[in-house]
């Protein structure tokens, strides 16, 4: 074994080698058996040295390891001893009973349990109940990307990341990448009119495309000028316009069914004119997953750089309580407020606030906060005279009863609350007083509800269920004390709009310590903490001392959308 | 009403057999699960992250885990989960592809390969490395598990001990690699004697 070799690994695995060290390494690991043997030894050798060291560590009183869990009795669980977990311990923790929403701060090894636990009481609510039942969505497709796309008049139109239902699909130009169901993939050129028929088969009435039909989609059909094509394997492409039909096998093999070639079988190369005839040039140049991704890329960047003028622009509107565009920033734990206040405002991740893609893809950062002690602390100090919020936020789930966008910690006097209900509808409120104790009906619920204190809670119609997961939104809510008003928006287009009476009118507003994403209650005085955590990411939040507009919030909305929007 | 409830009282009871199935299942194989993910990332770093999505997928996926009969359970269900255990590593990766040190694509791929072939050696490996630990004088032995304890690092224990971190680096390597040839000749040796 090349000893420089050996070197390198074991820089790698001690953190300490340079990047063209490690591209060095990689290429080796790559290109040699015995590189990649020897790799893997030594992994396994320091992984083996650290058990031991860790046991025979094991009377050390404290745990050295920095860690992201709080919980001591956690570390001592996972860390100290050998990482070695018994079944028993396992079938204890898992099945140990807890209170929904609510999640013991001794969590066991690294969490697992909430979210067995979590699938269980999904499970048993079925079970028990047999009125939740299962969500399901209807459609065959999804529309992977696109570029450009401009949908006709008459058809629906479709976001990337849309499911697609049976039925027409048309647009006037761009190219879409539709993935069917059954594992197929059309990247379709405008202007183009399909009819999307099962997972398994799509009627292509005009257009340029181009079918990728991996091995799992095998049989994958599509119908054009009286044939049936019949996918027996990797690529083909189509063009259909009015007059004629060109299909050409790119690689692979198709079956023809119907029309005069019923039961041809083309193959790589071969083409046929299903339907007059015409220059045999007309596939060529047609779009690949590639051409697609660049032009996407290049589109996705002019968006950024929209975006990012129009930013630079914002944060000089001295109304702004605090301007967190996390989209620019890429790295570290510090969350910038970009406002006239200042680093004061500025806020902190807790816990695993991952730095993901931001809604402008990889050029873009985000914070996800799909874990329950995943959140973004701020401190706001101050009075207000009103609060518009506005954040870009994709939702992956809305896993919790609710779901925090951002919340006052302690819920005082004064103190916002911004979330969404699981069932898609956007909450907005202010503590009125919290000295009481109160037991109301929602108009929305028909149910009682016993609240810590005097509070109304500003509800929309839901905007999201989970064929929205993994989409962008622009959301923003006004509470307007001297209008008295509570204005809430989606993408610029306002949901719903209340007057605010009398009983719940507060004139003085805070925030205080406040959390993005999720909701803290540091001082509470038990372990125990109410699990609101956003499954999603948040890339920018912005704050104004001030009722926004509509208009100003459609133009927020309209100056920061991502590709696709 | 009442076959409706029977049904429900059957399906959680399988749930729970399930469950207690898969609770073995996991925590038996939790170091081969956790020592594969290792090897596919560059560091010890995410490893828990992904352990612990891989555990929960697992979980969500159980019920198609279908061993060809019951004998062969235990060892396919380690296959299976590091089947699932690649796919999290890879995405976790992804993810994180704007850090520095983050192995490729064909890196992890070629790592999985080979480590799936080697996830029975563990046991024997780890026995293997506490024997040459044995043999080796108690200085050296205790310098290179320092190194290995958990929160230390070459850097800092040269910083603690005044000592040249260079030094103390080609001192560690020349202790690891003893440490790996003796491991390899051992592992050879009980492979040649059954």
């Amino acid at each position: 074994m090349d000893e420089s070799i050996r070197s390198l690994i074991f820089q790698a695995i001690d953190q300490t080698i340079s990047a063209e060290d490690f591209e060095r390494l990689q290429n080796a690991i790559e290109q040699s058996d015995e590189v990649r043997a020897d790799y893997l030894n030594a992994v396994s050798l320091c992984e083996s040295l650290s058990d031991i060291a860790a046991v025979e560590d094991n009377s050390a009183d404290a745990p050295k390891s920095a860690s992201v869990h709080t919980s001591s009795e956690f570390m001592l669980a996972s860390h100290q001893t050998n990482r070695r977990l018994t079944a028993s311990r396992w079938a204890r923790t898992v099945v140990a009973p807890t209170a929904i929403m609510i999640v013991g701060a001794a969590a066991f090894w690294f969490g697992l349990k909430d979210g067995i636990r979590r699938q269980e009481q999904f499970a048993g609510r079925e079970e028990i109940t047999g009125t939740n039942s299962e969500s399901v969505i209807a459609g065959h497709a999804t529309l992977r990307r696109s570029v450009d796309i401009r949908w006709s008049e008459k058809s629906n139109s479709y976001r990337e990341g849309d499911v697609l239902p049976a039925g027409m699909l048309q647009f006037d130009q761009g190219v879409a990448e539709i993935d069917f169901f059954c594992g197929a993939t059309l990247i379709v050129e405008g202007p183009a009119t399909l009819n999307v028929e099962s997972d398994w088969s799509v009627q292509v009435a005009s257009g340029r495309l181009r079918a990728s039909v991996p091995p799992a989609a095998r049989g994958f059909m599509v119908m054009a000028a009286g044939s049936t094509i019949i996918d027996l394997g990797t690529e083909f492409a189509l063009d259909v316009g009015a007059e004629n039909a060109h299909v050409e096998v790119i690689d692979g093999e198709v079956e023809l069914r119907g029309g005069e070639y019923d039961g041809n079988h083309l193959t790589t190369g071969q083409r046929r004119w299903l339907k007059g005839s015409g220059n045999d040039d007309s596939l060529a140049g047609l779009s690949t997953t590639g051409d697609l991704q660049r032009r996407r890329g290049m589109a996705q960047a002019q968006r950024f750089i929209n975006w990012q003028v129009h930013s630079q622009q914002l944060r000089a509107d001295d109304r702004l309580i605090a301007y967190y565009p996390i989209a620019e920033s890429s790295t570290g734990r510090i969350v910038p407020n970009v406002a006239a206040s200042g680093s004061e405002r500025d806020g902190q991740t807790v816990g695993l606030a991952n730095r993901v893609d931001g809604r402008f893809g990889e050029m873009s950062s985000g914070f996800e906060f799909d874990r329950p002690g995943s959140r973004v602390r701020v401190r706001i100090d101050g009075e207000f005279r009103a609060f518009t919020f506005a954040c870009w936020t994709k939702i992956d789930s809305l896993e919790h009863r609710y779901n925090a966008l951002f919340m006052g910690d302690g819920y005082e006097n004064g103190e916002p609350h911004w979330q969404i209900r699981d069932d898609g509808c956007l909450m907005f409120s202010v503590m009125v007083d919290d000295s009481k104790e109160i037991i109301h009906r929602t108009p929305f619920d028909e149910q009682p509800v016993k609240d810590a204190g005097l509070h109304r809670v500003y509800l929309t119609e839901p905007f999201w269920d989970i064929s929205k997961s993994g989409q962008w939104f622009h959301i923003a809510a006004v509470y307007d004390p001297v209008g008295r008003e509570v204005v809430q928006f989606v993408n610029g287009e306002e949901l719903s709009r209340q007057e605010i009476i009398d009983r719940f009118h507060v004139e003085s507003l805070r925030i205080g310590p406040a959390e993005i994403g999720n909701w803290g209650q540091p001082f509470r005085k038990t372990p125990w903490f109410a699990v609101r955590n956003l499954n999603g990411t948040i890339d920018e939040l912005a704050i104004f001392n001030a009722a926004l507009t509509s208009d100003e919030i459609r133009n927020l909305y309209e100056q920061g959308r991502p590709l696709g929007y | 009403m009442t076959s409706n409830r029977q049904t429900e009282d059957a399906t959680s009871a399988d749930r729970e057999v399930q469950y207690s199935q898969f609770v073995a299942l996991i925590a038996r194989h939790d170091q081969s699960i956790r020592r594969f993910v290792r090897s596919l990332l560059p560091s010890q770093e995410g490893v828990d992250d992904v352990v612990q999505e891989t555990a929960l997928e697992c979980w969500k996926k159980f019920s198609d885990f279908a061993p060809a009969t019951p004998e062969n359970a235990v060892d396919e269900f380690v296959r299976w989960a590091c089947v699932i255990a690649r796919f999290k590593a890879l995405s976790w990766q992804r993810d994180r592809a704007r850090d520095r040190l983050i192995f490729r694509e064909g890196v992890i791929e070629a790592l999985a390969a080979a480590a799936m072939d080697s996830l029975d050696r563990q046991e024997s490996e780890r026995r293997a490395v506490e024997n040459c630990l044995q043999t080796m004088p108690d200085d050296q032995r205790q310098l290179v598990l320092s190194v290995h304890s958990p929160g230390e690092s070459i850097a800092k224990i040269a910083a603690e001990t005044g000592q040249k971190a260079r030094r103390l680096y080609s001192r560690i390597n020349v202790l690891r690699n003893l440490l790996l040839d003796c491991v390899q000749q051992r592992l050879a040796g009980e492979a040649t004697n059954g």
